[in-house]
């Protein structure tokens, strides 16, 4: 039946990317089918029309685009084959893996036949499915109350999406509220940055759109159909935010002393506190951990507010998209010991700094040591835990530790132009307009020295700060009396804890990774949760805001234009499901629940890798677009016109991987023309069936390529090992099949497998020969 | 001062010498060195020679294979705090090593080696190295109370009621000179004596 399926392929020239390479005219001949065309450029408009035309006049069923990578042009063409069902044409791939990868002008012809053959195959297998659509509840969650988290949550309000506003603390503001002053490059100046952060605080709480919990973290996550299911948990906040007026009369009457974290723990507040004078909601909290349960407090509240029994309450929220901006905390310095932070009052953080020279902190912005004196000599030791690869540091650099030093070198020289400061730096990086403030601290009269210190040691009342002065070659002994270090951004607990909850991939660092880091980086990879400020990685509060708004705007394109899905994805057929839960199990998407006693498959998350087929006993599940018979066709294309001592290598890649690919065509290098790439879904669904069906019909070696991110690598490492071992259980050599990693970035690595791949296959061939 | 580096020239091949050597553990590290002089800040050596880990490095990347030459590249005694400090996992203690052993290869360094003769003569009398004699008297000015805790040391472990130290035995030392001797270490530790001690000859003539 399918065999009698018209198929028009059309093959397009690109302009002689592909002509010049392609001897087109030989491969129209050798094509056996209804109809061949030829364009120089078919995905312009005058290509739609060629197309469509000639599926009217020749009554096409399918077709076959030869042309540039679907990656490219698959939508377009998709497009251009109306009225057919866009899932009935398949593009064969001529440009970025044939023309653009290969010099030979023979050989390249015979290889772009392969692959044309292989597309008529598969297209003839392809059924017509129709794409599906979801859309998403316009609600969103923003995770995280700092200055990105309450910026992406009063950009969407302003849209008018409702949000809410999710912070762990007792207050939101994050980190720039206790910052101090904020400097930008542009005014050579620094300013007040609780002054910066009130009206923006201001404007979101009174915007209707946003409801701000506190004291709130999500504990759990689940996704179905784009709306996601989170489950928050309230601590109680033991004093009613409604009726408390903020007098603190409570504070007076508490004889509770703790140290105040807000303050970076250098002075001390009460078990019952307001975390800072601007704090949002504007009421008091009792720290349980530290209150001896004494009820003075309850006794001195004239509104009555206070209510010493509570219980955390889980409160469950339903929304379309997640911005999570679960920010950063700072190296822990008891992971440097030879800098004595843990040993010395007057060794401090650049954060602790900020807290002393802040007029809301612990000195009221005097610049003083623990004994009460203005210092000396105050030096600062860059590159804390930041660009080390030492236990526990980080490979990268923090990005804003050395203006953060110059903006509080030029804070202590304001305030104390005898106070000498000395800036310890590997590398000053002022990139941009920051440039022009590392002068204006230059001109300050900061001094500099280039060398990263060592230890730091007491000697007498003084600090001994060891270091080389690189650019002198002299080991130097610096005496200070207050060392100040720029200590590392990290990824917060939270950012960790949200990660795993969501399910959202993190870098090597911990960080939330983007999906792509030059083009989409504020999306990640989970579909309808995005990304930013300091959760992401380290920046600025600039930074942080513009990404904020950023990843507003990308909540609004995902909530107006829905999303539009693959439609090969498992499905359940409900009269033969015992709902036995054996998929929900094997399900590494988490894409399967049971929702009405029925198994329900999110059709966003599923990828239709086709795991949960093997497992289902009542065989009530498959996945749409006869996947597995458009392998095995394609796999008969390739093979069917191989000829006499030709070496035929087939390899399989996922999106990923085929973009790794597309990416040697690009950048123009080569790999052999023995090499024909296969793209698939997912390289689960090639199954031992269409690998031992290869090898017994004529190929010569069997590639299969994997993102090591993709959550079913192991999987199929696993599977190719037992393929392997029952191959060669066969006779046959298991060096013929290969399992790879694959990373879109290392095109060129791919390059050289392919090649090192096709040497050995050669090599095996003549020594069995 | 000023140099010149002709076109022709290829000043990393000397690094890349360094980093195949079979005694670098760290890969690359050479390579990534940023010369922020944190091995310099903590080195005992640096503290008190001219002796500079950060510079050995930048003269290694710059191919500078006088450094080979340098007096100063014997001035290192192996602690390690420049390995275990180091930011980009470099080890200018390995590099050290790497290069005082082309340096010996090369015949030079060998006066410098033979001030430690006494330590090679202790592997074939006691069969462990012991500190040579010779340098009791630093020790003991740099150690307040050495030289008298070690004279004493057989009565302070009695105090503690600890058994004598343990030594190895006479057939283990001579098992052990035997593989020294087959190996060909005696035959360096010879050449290196005959060299200093033959020039001395020719002085004292």
């Amino acid at each position: 039946m399918r065999d009698d399926l018209k198929v028009g392929v059309f093959l397009c020239e690109c302009g002689g990317n592909i002509a010049d390479i392609v001897d087109l005219d030989k491969v129209r001949q050798e094509l056996d089918v209804e109809f061949v065309g030829q364009f120089e450029n078919l995905c312009s408009l005058n290509g739609r029309k060629i197309i469509r035309d000639a599926i009217f006049d020749h009554d096409l069923d399918r077709v076959v685009v030869a042309a540039c990578s679907p990656i490219s042009h698959e939508k377009t063409f998709q497009d251009y084959v109306k009225p057919l069902n866009p899932y009935l044409m398949d593009m064969a791939n001529i440009r970025e893996q044939c023309s653009w990868v290969h010099d030979d002008k023979q050989k390249a012809t015979a290889k772009a036949i392969t692959l044309i053959n292989a597309s008529i195959e598969k297209v003839k297998q392809s059924d017509s499915v129709d794409p599906i659509y979801c859309q998403t509840p316009d609600e969103v969650a923003v995770i995280g109350g700092g200055i990105a988290g309450m910026n992406a949550a009063l950009s969407l309000a302003k849209q008018g999406i409702k949000v809410t506003l999710i912070e762990q603390s007792p207050s939101i503001g994050g980190h720039m509220a206790k910052i101090g002053k904020v400097f930008s490059p542009v005014k050579i100046a620094e300013e007040c940055g609780m002054c910066l952060l009130n009206p923006i605080l201001n404007e979101l709480v009174w915007n209707e759109n946003i409801c701000v919990l506190t004291n709130t973290k999500v504990i759990e996550a689940e996704r179905r159909a784009g709306t996601y299911n989170l489950i928050l948990e309230k601590s109680p906040r033991y004093v009613d935010t409604e009726k408390c007026i903020a007098c603190g009369k409570c504070a007076e009457a508490c004889e509770v002393e703790v140290p105040n974290d807000w303050n970076d723990n250098l002075s001390t507040r009460k078990a019952i506190y307001r975390p800072f004078g601007q704090s949002y909601p504007e009421s008091y909290v009792i720290d349980m951990d530290n209150c001896t349960k004494c009820s003075n407090c309850v006794k001195a509240c004239t509104m009555k507010a206070i209510k010493l029994r509570g219980k955390p309450e889980r409160i469950p929220l339903q929304v379309g998209s997640i911005i999570v901006a679960t920010g950063h905390k700072l190296f822990d310095m008891d992971k440097r010991p030879e800098y004595g932070y843990t040993r010395y009052d007057d060794v401090i953080t650049q954060s602790e700094l900020g807290r002393i020279t802040g007029v809301n902190g612990p000195t009221k912005g005097k610049l003083l040591k623990s004994n009460g004196e203005v210092p000396k000599r105050v030096v600062m030791i860059q590159c804390v835990g930041s660009r080390d690869e030492k236990p526990d540091g980080h490979r990268y650099c923090s990005k804003i530790c050395c203006t953060v030093a110059l903006k509080n070198a030029n804070i202590i020289k304001h305030k104390y132009p005898d106070t000498d400061v000395l800036i310890c730096y590997t590398d000053i990086r002022t990139p941009g307009m920051f440039e022009k403030y590392y002068k204006h601290t230059q001109e300050n009269e900061v001094r500099f020295m280039r060398g990263r210190p060592g230890e730091v040691v007491k000697k007498g009342d003084n600090f001994i700060v060891r270091t080389e002065d690189t650019l002198k070659g002299e080991f130097v002994e610096i005496e200070a009396d207050m060392v100040v270090l720029s200590t590392a951004m990290e990824p917060s607990e939270g950012t960790k804890e949200i990660a795993e909850i969501l399910n959202v991939g993190t870098t090597e660092d911990g960080f939330i990774k983007e999906s792509h880091p030059k083009i989409k980086p504020i999306a990640t990879d989970v579909q309808g949760i995005f990304v930013c400020g300091t959760a992401h990685d380290p920046k600025d509060i600039t930074d942080s805001i513009m990404q904020a708004t950023a990843a507003a705007a990308k909540v609004s394109e995902y909530n107006y234009g829905g999303v539009e899905i693959e439609p090969f994805i498992a499905e359940i057929d409900t009269e033969k499901c015992t709902v036995c839960g054996e998929c929900i199990a094997r399900c590494k998407y988490k894409s399967m629940s049971i929702q009405n006693d029925e198994i329900y498959i999110d059709p966003m998350s599923c990828t239709g890798c086709g795991k949960c087929l093997v497992g289902c006993k009542q065989m009530a599940i498959h996945v749409n677009g006869n996947i597995d018979e458009k392998i095995l066709a394609t796999i008969k294309g390739v093979l069917s016109k191989k000829q006499d001592g030709e070496r035929m290598i087939l390899v399989f890649l996922d999106n990923i991987g085929y973009t790794a690919a597309d990416n040697i065509g690009v950048n123009r290098l080569k790999y052999p023309e023995s090499i024909h790439i296969i793209k698939v879904i997912s390289v689960n669904r090639v199954s031992p069936k269409h690998i031992h069906y290869a090898l017994d019909n004529g190929a010569d070696g069997v590639f299969i390529g994997e993102f090591p991110g993709d959550l079913m690598y192991d999987e199929v490492e696993r599977k190719i090992q037992g393929v392997k071992d029952r191959i060669s259980e066969m006779g046959e050599n298991p060096d013929r099949i290969t399992f790879s990693k694959v990373y879109i970035p290392y095109f060129s690595g791919l390059a050289r497998k392919l090649t090192d791949f096709d040497k050995k296959i050669e090599e095996l061939d003549e020594a069995e020969l | 001062m000023s140099s010149q580096q002709k076109i022709t020239d290829s000043p990393i091949e000397f690094a890349v010498e360094i980093i195949n050597d079979v005694k670098n553990s760290k890969d690359e590290g050479v390579l990534k060195c940023v010369q922020c002089g944190m091995c310099t800040s903590t080195c005992p050596a640096a503290r008190h020679s001219d002796y500079n880990p950060r510079e050995i490095i930048e003269r290694v990347l710059d191919g500078d294979e006088t450094i080979l030459e340098d007096d100063n590249i014997w001035n290192c005694f192996y602690c390690y705090t420049c390995h275990s400090v180091c930011p980009v996992g470099n080890s200018v203690c390995e590099v050290n090593q790497i290069l005082k052993q082309i340096a010996i290869e090369n015949e030079m360094g060998y006066e410098k080696l033979y001030e430690y003769m006494g330590f090679a003569d202790s592997y074939f009398t006691a069969a462990i190295g012991a500190i040579p004699e010779i340098f009791f008297t630093d020790i003991d000015r740099d150690v307040p109370g050495w030289w008298d805790f070690r004279q004493h040391l057989d009565e302070i472990r009695n105090e503690l009621e600890l058994d004598p130290p343990l030594m190895p035995s006479d057939d283990v030392i001579d098992e052990v000179s035997k593989i020294l001797t087959i190996t060909g270490f005696k035959a360096k530790i010879e050449k290196i004596r005959a060299s200093q001690e033959g020039d001395n000859e020719e002085h004292s003539r």
